[in-house]
């Protein structure tokens, strides 16, 4: 660990030439998956027809690119999953302080919450498809239940971690009761709130993709598993391929974010978050 | 005129194994514009009766008044000061001074004016945009005396204001109270172990026993402020006066073998 630690940032004091090195170090894990992927293609150690090579994966997913295949498809999934992140993180934050901020609410949800947390979420897409039947309805549900949980904890644990001096000092101030929350809480406990929404963000494409596979018409779920279904398996991989590059996209987008709104904060600069 | 009252006040902790008397029968009295330090062990709950006095925590029995009216919660005729700073980390050096008045209303116009002359009193012209963790410690606790001066409060509650700066920044800021305190004549409460620091500020030390914290000395200094640091530190006086508390704290902290 130590050694993975201390080997970029000697390159990195050795300016432009070293950076580039450092962000190879970064990428070398990807590399070496994709080399043994290949490898492992190129000596048939699996059998080819069950296990397309990374080129031709990227070929099908060029070819499904033009003609518009994973464009569409694409375009309904994020929806889907961004629609659930989205609401499941604003419900999330709101029971989270409600909780945290009111001994009656901590009593109605957390029984709730503790009861619910470890519920595989996709274990109730089978009731959702009688109620919401096919479609968008129903995986924008599970996504967003799937995400509630994750945020309503950190928020929580965000804001029973400030400072009781900081809410003091505010009050101190003049700051009136229904004000703490807005201006004291909210910001202080950022950090866990984005920790949170991190995790729904993983959540919420796992959930979008395996609902759409048996709940869907459309979406890229639904793409992957027709293929899969018709042994066009590079096709399969292809969708696969594209989901990734876009749940990798949007958790860096979210980094950048956080790494925005939290430039005042001491702990995700020394955690070199993302770095 | 008396600023600060307290009567028979009495604090306890419920802990695992009973209760724990933190506070029993403490009188003080403060004159309005008068300087008073305590000082006592650690753990003796002279922190306790600050927070009371800032209206943070309830006591439980006796008789709390700033200005004749009794302390029923947090209020901005008193401005607190704590150990820890307590910045707003989320907040530049300007916003962090502006909050007070920013949330009781003030325009914007008074906001500006308020944190110029502010930020010019500590000498942190050029930091205004910079957030807590870009500042030393000596800084911070500036920015912290400064938002509390910012909305103009009657009487400065300090709880070990400079227990965490190094020795030459503590003096450097003692001397920066001491101008200020001169210059505005708040009342002001403070808390300390530094007994140094205690005798160098105050116009009288109230020495704390041991938990139960009681006070059971008092000391009025009687010297010269107006003169330089050095002279003041190496006056005979001076040195009596500080060896009387320093004993006196020290039979309370040798009260438990500490």
């Amino acid at each position: 660990m130590k050694a993975m630690s201390v080997a970029p940032r000697r390159w990195l004091r050795n300016g432009v030439r070293s950076a580039s090195l450092h962000a190879a170090w970064h990428y070398l894990p990807i590399a070496i998956v994709l080399l043994v992927w290949q490898l492992v293609v190129e000596f048939d150690v699996v059998n080819r027809a069950f296990l397309p090579s990374f080129g031709e994966t990227l070929r099908a997913l060029w070819e499904m690119t033009r003609n518009g295949e994973i464009g569409s498809n694409l375009l309904v999934s994020v929806y889907r999953a961004f629609s659930g992140l989205a609401v499941g993180s604003i419900i999330g934050v709101a029971i989270g302080l409600a909780m945290a901020t009111s001994r009656r609410a901590d009593e109605f949800f957390g029984p709730l919450v503790a009861t619910t947390y470890s519920l595989p979420k996709s274990s109730l897409v089978p009731l959702f498809i009688l109620w919401f039947g096919i479609g968008d309805v129903t995986s924008i549900v599970s996504v967003l239940l799937a995400c509630l949980l994750p945020v309503i904890v950190s928020t929580y644990h965000g804001v029973q971690s400030v400072p009781a001096v900081i809410v003091w000092s505010a009050r101190a101030m003049g700051t009136p009761h229904h004000l703490i929350l807005w201006r004291i809480l909210l910001p202080s406990s950022l950090l866990s709130i984005f920790t949170g929404v991190r995790i729904a963000l993983g959540f919420c494409f796992v959930l979008t993709i395996s609902v759409e596979m048996i709940a869907a018409k459309t979406g890229i779920g639904k793409l992957i598993f027709l293929y899969g279904e018709s042994g066009a398996y590079a096709y399969m991989f292809g969708g696969l391929l594209a989901i990734v590059v876009v749940a990798y996209a949007a958790d860096r987008t979210l980094l950048a974010a956080m790494n925005y709104f939290l430039r005042w904060d001491d702990s995700i600069h020394a955690a070199h978050v993302g770095g | 005129m008396i600023s600060i009252c307290v009567k028979h006040l009495n604090k306890r902790y419920r802990a695992r194994d009973g209760d724990v008397v933190a506070l029993a029968n403490v009188d003080i009295d403060v004159a309005e514009g008068e300087f008073v330090t305590i000082v006592g062990p650690s753990g003796c709950g002279k922190s306790t009766l600050l927070y009371i006095l800032g209206g943070f925590i309830g006591a439980d029995g006796g008789i709390i008044e700033i200005d004749g009216k009794a302390v029923t919660g947090p209020g901005i005729d008193r401005g607190v000061v704590f150990q820890e700073y307590a910045l707003f980390p989320w907040l530049t050096v300007a916003q962090n001074i502006r909050y007070g008045l920013e949330v009781s209303g003030a325009s914007r116009q008074r906001c500006e004016e308020t944190v110029e002359r502010l930020v010019r009193m500590i000498g942190l012209q050029g930091f205004e945009h910079r957030f807590p963790r870009e500042l030393s410690g000596g800084m911070k606790q500036r920015v912290a005396i400064a938002r509390t001066l910012a909305y103009d409060p009657k009487i400065l509650l300090l709880d070990e204001p400079f227990g965490a700066l190094d020795a030459q920044t503590r003096e450097v800021m003692q001397d920066e109270l001491l101008r200020l305190w001169q210059a505005t004549r708040k009342t002001v409460m403070m808390v300390t172990h530094d007994v140094n620091e205690a005798v160098y500020l105050s116009e009288r030390v109230l020495v704390m026993s041991q938990r139960p914290g009681r006070i059971v000395q008092e000391f009025a200094v009687t010297i010269d402020r107006t003169c330089e640091r050095e002279i003041t530190v190496l006056n005979d006086d001076f040195n009596r006066l500080r060896n009387e508390v320093w004993l006196s704290v020290r039979r309370q902290a040798g009260a438990r073998g500490v």
